[in-house]
């Protein structure tokens, strides 16, 4: 049987395909303030120049808080079958950005504040083609 | 505000009311307001009026809708939509017509009607970030407030109690307010055993969306001392935006960069500040106000926000009673938007219709005593805020 094939279920905010999974954004060359999803300026009012560059986000980040999810969400959110409550996140990362996403790999698992979490490409639900719709989570270590 | 009073104020009843048009609830509260004002829309030389969002052009330009069909008259109409702070915009808009002797006689009018449930997407377009946080992430909005209220609850220790407690009260109050859509009490038990809808908010400590409609009608001090013996005066009404570095994610935004130098609803901060600048009264001059409750959450935070309680503070005047009708520092005597539902482009004016009813003693059983300066805030859910300040 063939492997489905893997689409990003929204473009423009992950790399993907990639080993190490990573988030597109952008960091302003003058202050390092990082944006995402990418910006076209630096959005900080105090920094003189304005040019971004595009970096990606990898790795581990702190669990800044998270919350657990019960009432399936309104379109266009995409359930992966019946719902099931599921957590979503709030990390930092290094770079002094926080990001939201869901958290996985949960079960028998307690979640806490400031935990070290990681960011994958996971399965989200299979589009109206037969295609797995990815995108980025943050999976609890 | 230079000299600004409010003469009249009107509502059409908060609920759903899927066979009434956004027009016939506006007129509805337009004519309430024209009634307690002595005025006829006739004698109007401006309005403001709230821009709706899911009532199609027509709701966009709702104003100009609502105008022509009191009868067009060519005045100056002017449409906002500045998400929670719409309302409070749009009596700005006439306090500044006014103010700048550009008109005499402004109305200010907020209607809105909600679809049911989670709010829908405005735009289905794939690079929207509003489309893009509930496909690719999946948040609805209360997960916002949940992210911040579990930083809150490890910080300074609110409990699930509390947050049934914040609920439990605005019943109690909306028990005595006629246009509030929810007018029974709820009691602890039943609140706690409420469904989680996103941790650790309950469904009962979540507002219900609904409609309504609330007009203002706004003059000088000059000409309210000749038309009222009761006017009530403008002393603040602010608008304000976020400041970057906000640790406070906005709706419907995927991410933040915190800043020390930018406070946690950095909007709302500014709305009190610059509001109080401009009455000179600080919180310890308030009498009661009317706050968001959008959330048990909301009403937390803005308590401290507004500056009637120190940081963390909030949860110790909620267990001491002190902000129920009969304590000290009443808030949400109208019940909230808990009880009436939140009608979001028309919020702020109902609350700003309470402040007007307490200050003049006709608030009936939900009566604040002695209420002589109130103060009403909304929730800055994209960034927009504002604060109005009242008294007599």
């Amino acid at each position: 049987m063939a492997e489905k094939r893997k689409v990003p279920a929204s473009e423009g905010l992950f790399i993907w395909p990639s080993s190490v999974p990573g988030l597109m954004a952008s960091r302003c060359v003058s202050c390092g303030t990082c944006y995402f999803p990418k910006t076209f300026t630096c959005q900080n009012p105090d920094c003189t120049k304005k040019n971004v560059e595009d970096i990606a986000l990898k790795g581990r980040g702190k669990l800044w808080s998270y919350t657990i999810v019960h009432y399936q969400p309104p379109s266009p959110y995409i359930s992966p079958g019946p719902f099931k409550p599921f957590y979503i996140g709030l990390v930092e990362f290094p770079e002094g950005i926080r990001i939201l996403g869901q958290l996985t790999g949960t079960d028998n698992k307690d979640v806490t504040l400031d935990m070290d979490v990681e960011l994958v490409i996971e399965k989200l639900y299979d589009d109206a083609d037969g295609n797995e719709a990815v995108t980025w989570k943050f999976k609890v270590l | 505000m230079k000299d600004v009073c409010i003469i009249g104020a009107g509502m059409h009843p908060w609920g759903k009311f899927p066979d009434k048009s956004f027009e016939e609830l506006g007129i509805f509260a337009v004519r309430e307001a024209f009634k307690d004002a002595g005025v006829e829309w006739k004698d109007i030389q401006f309005m403001a009026c709230s821009s709706l969002t899911w009532e199609g052009m027509m709701g966009i330009v709702g104003g100009n809708s609502i105008s022509d069909a009191l009868g067009g008259r060519g005045i100056p109409v002017q449409n906002c939509h500045n998400a929670c702070a719409t309302s409070g915009s749009v009596l700005r808009a006439c306090c500044q017509a006014v103010a700048s002797g550009s008109a005499d006689l402004a109305l200010a009018l907020g209607v809105d009607k909600s679809p049911g449930g989670f709010f829908p997407v405005v735009a289905p377009n794939p690079t929207d970030l509003d489309f893009r946080r509930l496909r690719a992430v999946g948040i609805p909005n209360p997960s916002y407030w949940a992210l911040m209220l579990r930083r809150r609850m490890a910080e300074f220790g609110t409990t699930e109690v509390h947050l049934a407690k914040i609920k439990v009260k605005n019943s109690k109050h909306g028990v005595h307010n006629p246009n509030a859509r929810f007018r029974r009490e709820f009691t602890l038990e039943e609140v706690l055993a409420s469904p989680m809808v996103t941790d650790p908010l309950r469904l009962y400590e979540i507002c219900a969306t609904g409609d309504g409609a609330a007009a203002v009608v706004v003059c000088s001090k000059d000409m309210a001392r000749r038309l009222t013996n009761k006017p009530i005066i403008v002393a603040g009404c602010s608008l304000s935006s976020a400041m970057f570095g906000d640790p406070n994610i906005p709706i419907p935004r995927l991410s933040t960069t915190a800043r020390p130098t930018a406070p946690a609803l950095s909007e709302s901060v500014s709305a009190a500040k610059l509001a109080y600048e401009e009455a000179g009264i600080g919180p310890g001059d308030v009498d009661f106000a009317e706050l968001p409750d959008n959330s048990s959450w909301h009403e937390l935070v803005y308590t401290e926000i507004a500056g009637f309680a120190k940081p963390g503070e909030a949860e110790r005047l909620l267990d001491e009673g002190a902000t129920s009708l009969g304590g000290r520092f009443p808030i949400n005597p109208s019940g909230g938007s808990s009880s009436m539902g939140e009608a979001p482009g028309a919020q702020g004016l109902a609350m700003v219709c309470e402040l007007v009813l307490q200050l003049r003693g006709q608030a009936g059983l939900r009566q604040v005593e002695g209420a002589k300066v109130g103060y009403s805030q909304v929730y800055g859910a994209q960034g927009c805020n504002s604060a109005v300040i009242l008294k007599i």
